[in-house]
């Protein structure tokens, strides 16, 4: 702070001299950044990169720079400066061949940061909007099947709060606030691994509350659809205990939606 | 098409073909080249199927440099500036620049700073661009005045505000920079002071701040209209929800008729009576205050009107922001969940809650439209701040020496919420570690379970001749009943090992065990007594209590607590009762109850008023069988186990100065037995001391202390020598009697303190005068003559301070 | 009896309301006079559920148990009027212990060593 500064009366604050510094060319630049990847001194790498686009704007070299000084932080898992520069370069060169590799950067720096579901899920969000974004603008670019892998767990992160949160509110006994955190995950999140526990926790939610009729549908669509899955045999133990039959209420929206997905998961 | 590009030079064709292609035509073109700030013109035309593209480039800036700046850094400044290194250069930006710094300065305070830009030629054909800054003096507030102003000076006034004038410590300090934000808030401050005092009609006229060249510094001036004070005149309410009845909300209402008006009050008595309707059932109550004010007779009419308010549900709670933090950890101190009615005070509450935990930086609740009318969802951002500290402290204090801790804690471990602590302590007189654990949320429910693990060494050579080590353990879990109230129930389970020095340079033993070549014999080779006992001798209770003892014993804590805030308290009262019982296995069998109560009062602005009442007894309940074997007769209580005071009980006194004492020796200044009951009673007044600004962080305080230590109840006679007898009166070597003093005599002092908030640390100083003692008895010993034992000890002067850095 | 706070949950029933709905009713009138559902079923949303818990809570540390619990079931048919008007009371819910088992999901453990040094490492997809 300044209290300390004032205290010192020598200090004059410099003075300008005029003084000339060499143009250092920007192969060289360059080529010092790329012999700093392979020794992997990423983070020199980097700041070697971003003095190119610094000492050589509008060029070529700032286009190259760019997107190398965005790798370089990636590797160096600095995810914010990565971040800072893919989506600088996406702004700059938007339909540059680099692009799509930019985005895939921008996605993957968010992606690494996914913390495990008990905490703010905000990295999952940025990540999945970024891969879906890379999906969408460049449909044919090489990162697109490794970026439907990740959106797949990107989801399944998502939905894997929301199960927390309603194991949370059906612990605490608060039936209507859990009900609706799971059939969120029934109707949003279908594809994901947590569908199978939301449709038996929606069974064991309904009984608690006495509502037998909507428990042995969320049981039936669970049957229905995962015959097999150890969540079916916990929801058709809780029934029997009740002594009622899980059955399916046939034209409800809910087995419509589910009819639709089954065909076409099977088929993949 | 082909596009010609002609008059680049640094800049790439390949750059300019990009923007032609980018754009739709070409004057957007070239809009987006001049904005791009390359170009300082640009020409396009058509010709046949060609675009031709004309460019002129801006000159190229080498260097941006600021000199003169000695209050911040080149860097931070450079980093503003939007002139950049080898960008081209523009005018209009280095006009912008200099109003920049300008600002900067204005904000750290100097507002009379002078800043000028100006452009070196280089032969290279690039230009340097310089920023001189001049920072001149300190522009900091000169003066705060006030107009108007007859219910409260100027003085009591300023000290209300944040910001403070210039004096002679403003170097040290940064609140008395001019910022019209922070005169804005101080005004607010200024309006809520007058209004919790009765002056309903309250205006702030004006704020006028001028800056004055000879003061070098603002003057800020207030101009008030207090109007009058009102009283209240009446208090009405009127219910027009039928299921809440007037008389729920009657013993709600903190404004009393007659009384002051006060604004604050009437803030409370809105949410006492919509937490009284949530509790019955009706959340949706929203409660309005009405007034009317009655100039002739001073008062004003109060009524409170209750309503139905919107019918509104909690769809959503979203926790976010919580990088750390688990999110249970946030939803579980709410009492509202999803699907829950919505209601305001419910959520200050949970606010206020989620504040207290210390874990977050800030927590801010805010609510957004649902997905219907009747819905909305609520947010909850918070910002987790780093809840791990390592910390190394020192400090001095009268009764341990110098002292030393080194603590390694993080309350909120694995964002669960949890506390850790591991501590080290190093000292002249004492050391130690300590480790302790905390779940806040046993199981789910609220209880604060825990466990701790000790090992402490204390030298207590200097009060009563033996050296004590205490190693242990303790489970412990915390049960909140009610807001205020909450009971601890604690197992713990400890081994005491306590030892008598006995070197030539602590020879505190030597009458029973001699030195060879130092303790002075008798013929037959036992240590000549009394001669053994001049240099100091540990009372034969003392030694009866060598060796080490296991202590099993269960306890709990019954507290309550109203007090504002414990580290800085105005207003509310402390108590808390420790019932505890040893024995089960062990070899202690005791009962011990001890107490405390404290109250605090604001008796007048700033002057805190504390009444302490303090009080505890021990009870043997069995055995208290010795760890050494000696043959003992007399009471069954270990002496370890007794109470031994000084001045925590009555200010003024050493400690273990207060209470019984072995009179056997002349040594009895250093021979306390301890006490089996104690009471004792405080009444103080804290206050800031006048003519002193208060960013010095100085305290005065006064103090009456009153106490009594008696009932000793530990064995009175031991077989010192092992020759089977107890010889009770003079023997060759030490009687094996105790000879206790114990007098029901109250003790009392008077004293004054000052407390010192300094930058190193809280610092303490206590001066206190014993009014009354236990004067003592003459006593004449053989080979010695008449001796006053038994006295009191006392200690006027007591210091303690710690920094923590 | 000991001093206890009684907390309402969720839906506030006004036997008033409830009372005006009839068979027959359209669905946009019950909306009306009662408001959003506290859910809805899973099936069709053709049946709309308003649910209210009474918690009361003795001594802080015991935690809430549930001493009153209601739902008002209003069933519609296919053409969207109310059919029948159903409540459940306490006596209706099952009282079983929950799956303790959960699904497993991914994202860092945030384990105390990379807090401390605030380097995370990359992201171990479970699937």
């Amino acid at each position: 702070c300044d209290t300390l500064a004032s205290l010192n009366p020598f200090d004059q604050g410099e003075k300008y001299e005029m003084k000339i510094v060499p143009d250092v060319p920007a192969e060289k630049i360059y080529d010092d950044g790329l012999g700093r990847m392979k020794s992997s001194d990423h983070e020199g790498a980097a700041k070697k990169f971003a003095q190119l686009s610094k000492n050589y704007p509008y060029s070529e070299w700032a286009r190259r720079g760019l997107i190398m000084e965005a790798y370089a932080n990636y590797e160096a898992q600095k995810w914010e400066d990565a971040i800072t520069a893919s989506r600088s370069y996406l702004s700059k060169y938007p339909n540059t061949k680099d692009a799509a590799y930019a985005q895939y950067l921008l996605a993957m720096s968010n992606y690494n940061q996914i913390p495990d579901v008990t905490r703010d899920q905000e990295r999952s969000e940025k990540a999945l909007a970024a891969l879906q974004e890379l999906v969408q603008k460049y449909p044919d670019s090489e990162y697109v099947s490794d970026a439907r892998n990740r959106i797949q767990i990107a989801r399944d992160q998502l939905a894997g709060k929301e199960m927390e949160v309603g194991r949370y509110y059906l612990e605490k006994r608060n039936f209507p606030a859990a009900i609706n955190r799971f059939r969120e995950v029934v109707s949003k999140y279908q594809t994901t691994r947590h569908v199978e526990e939301a449709l038996e926790r929606l069974t064991e939610a309904y009984m608690a509350l006495g509502i037998t009729q909507e428990a042995q549908t969320a049981a039936a669509v669970l049957g229905h659809n995962f015959p097999d899955s150890p969540w079916y045999k916990d929801a058709y133990a809780l029934l029997q205990s009740g002594g009622l039959e899980p059955r399916e209420e046939s034209q409800s929206w809910i087995s419509r939606a589910f009819r639709g997905l089954r065909t076409a998961a099977l088929g993949q | 098409q082909e596009i010609v590009v002609q008059g680049n030079g640094r800049v790439d064709a390949e750059t300019v073909r990009s923007y032609v292609t980018g754009s739709g035509s070409l004057e957007e073109a070239r809009r987006n080249m001049i904005q791009s700030g390359m170009f300082s013109d640009v020409r396009l035309s058509r010709q046949g199927n060609r675009i031709v593209v004309n460019v002129r480039e801006a000159v190229t800036v080498n260097r941006v440099v600021v000199e003169g700046n000695r209050k911040l850094n080149k860097d931070a400044l450079e980093g503003d500036l939007q002139t950049k290194a080898r960008r081209p250069f523009n005018q209009a930006t280095v006009d912008a620049d200099v109003a920049r710094l300008k600002e900067i300065y204005a904000r750290i305070g100097r507002a009379a700073a002078k800043v000028s830009a100006r452009t070196v030629d280089l032969p290279n054909g690039r230009v340097d661009v310089v920023f001189t800054v001049d920072e001149g003096g300190k522009t900091g507030v000169a003066e705060i005045n006030f107009v108007g102003n007859e219910a409260f000076s100027s003085r009591r006034l300023r000290e209300l505000m944040n910001t403070t004038e210039m004096n002679f410590l403003s170097f040290l300090k940064t609140n008395d920079v001019y910022d019209p934000e922070k005169i804005a808030q101080d005004a607010e401050i200024i309006r809520r002071h007058y209004l919790k005092n009765g002056y309903a009609d309250f205006q702030l006229v004006s704020t006028d701040v001028r800056y004055d060249e000879a003061k070098e510094g603002y003057v800020i001036t207030f101009t008030v209209s207090e109007g009058q004070q009102y009283r209240v005149g009446s208090v009405g309410f009127d219910s027009r929800v039928e299921q809440v009845s007037p008389d729920i909300l009657k013993d709600e209402i903190e404004t009393q008729v007659g009384e002051v008006y006060n604004a604050e009050d009437v803030e409370k008595t809105l949410s006492n009576m919509t937490n009284a309707a949530v509790r019955r059932g009706q959340p949706f109550v929203i409660v309005r205050p009405t007034g009317a004010r009655n100039p002739a007779t001073h008062t004003v009419d109060i009524g409170f009107v209750v309503e139905e308010g919107p019918r509104v549900y909690i769809e959503r709670i979203n926790v976010r922001g919580n990088t750390r933090t688990r999110d249970y950890v946030v939803r579980r101190e709410l009492d509202i969940g999803e699907g829950d009615p919505f209601n305001k005070v419910l959520m200050d509450r949970a606010e206020r809650r989620l504040n207290g935990l210390g874990y977050f930086k800030k927590v801010r609740i805010t609510t957004e439209p649902g997905s219907s009318a009747d819905r909305v969802v609520v947010n909850i951002d918070v910002e987790d701040q780093p809840t791990g500290a390592f910390s190394i402290s020192g400090g001095y204090s009268t009764s341990d020496g110098a002292i030393g801790e080194v603590a390694v804690s993080e309350s909120n471990f694995l964002g669960r919420g949890q506390f850790v602590r591991l501590a080290g302590q190093i000292g002249q007189r004492s050391n130690g570690v300590d480790f302790s654990f905390t779940e806040p949320y046993f199981l789910g429910y609220r209880f604060a379970a825990g466990f701790d693990l000790f090992s402490k060494y204390s030298d207590q050579t200097q009060y009563s001749r033996y050296e004590n080590r205490t190693t242990g353990g303790q489970i412990r879990i915390g049960l909140p009943l009610t807001e205020e109230s909450g009971v601890t129930l604690r197992y713990s389970l400890y081994e005491q090992s306590l030892k008598i020095p006995n070197t030539t340079r602590r020879p505190f033993n030597d009458c029973s065990v001699p030195i060879p070549g130092y303790t002075t014999l008798n013929p037959n080779g036992t240590a000549a007594y009394p001669a053994c006992a001049y240099d100091g001798e540990a009372s034969i209770a003392v030694k009866e209590s060598q060796g080490s003892t296991l202590t099993s014993l269960a306890g709990l804590t019954l507290a309550y607590n109203t007090v504002n805030d414990l580290r800085n308290p105005r207003n509310g009262l402390y108590a808390e009762a420790k019932p505890e019982f040893a024995g089960l296995g062990g070899d202690s069998n005791f009962f011990r109850i001890s107490g405390e109560a404290r109250y605090y009062h604001e008796i007048y602005e700033d002057i805190v008023g504390l009444v302490k009442i303090q009080g505890g007894h021990i009870e043997a309940t069995g055995r208290n069988r010795s760890s050494n074997g000696l043959l003992t007769f007399g009471g069954d209580l270990r002496l370890v186990d007794h109470f031994f005071l000084g001045p925590t009980l009555v200010r003024g006194f050493a400690p273990s100065g207060i209470g019984p004492r072995d009179i056997s020796t002349p040594d009895s200044a250093q021979n306390a037995l301890g006490g089996t009951t104690y009471i004792g009673g405080t009444l103080e007044a804290q206050f800031p001391i006048p003519l002193i600004p208060r960013d010095l962080g100085l305290k005065g305080a006064v103090f009456a202390d009153a106490g009594t230590l008696f009932g000793y109840r530990g064995p009175r006679g031991f077989d010192v020598t092992r020759d089977g007898l107890i010889t009770c009166g003079v023997a060759t070597i030490q009687p094996e009697c105790v000879d206790v003093r114990d007098r029901m005599v109250i003790r009392s002092s008077v004293g004054a303190s000052i407390l010192w908030n300094s930058p190193l640390g809280p610092i303490r100083f206590d001066y206190a005068y014993a009014l009354s003692k236990d004067e003592g008895v003459i006593r004449t010993y053989p080979g010695v003559g008449p001796v006053r034992v038994g006295q009191d000890q006392t200690q006027a002067f007591r210091f303690s301070g710690g920094t923590r850095f | 009896c000991m001093v206890g706070e009684d907390l309402h949950h969720g839906y506030v029933l006004d036997e008033r309301a409830l009372a005006q709905v009839k068979p027959g009713m359209p669905a946009e009138q019950v909306l009306q006079i009662m408001g959003t559902p506290s859910t809805v079923s899973t099936v069709g949303n053709k049946s709309w559920y308003y649910i209210s818990q009474v918690k009361s809570r003795t001594l802080h540390f015991m935690g809430d148990t549930v001493t009153d619990q209601r739902v008002t079931a209003i069933y519609f048919n296919n053409g969207l009027r109310v059919e029948r008007v159903a409540l459940y009371g306490m006596q209706d819910g099952k009282v079983f212990d929950f799956i303790s088992r959960k699904t497993e999901a991914g994202g860092q453990e945030a384990n105390f060593v990379s807090q401390l040094f605030r380097g995370l490492g990359t992201f171990i997809p479970h699937s």
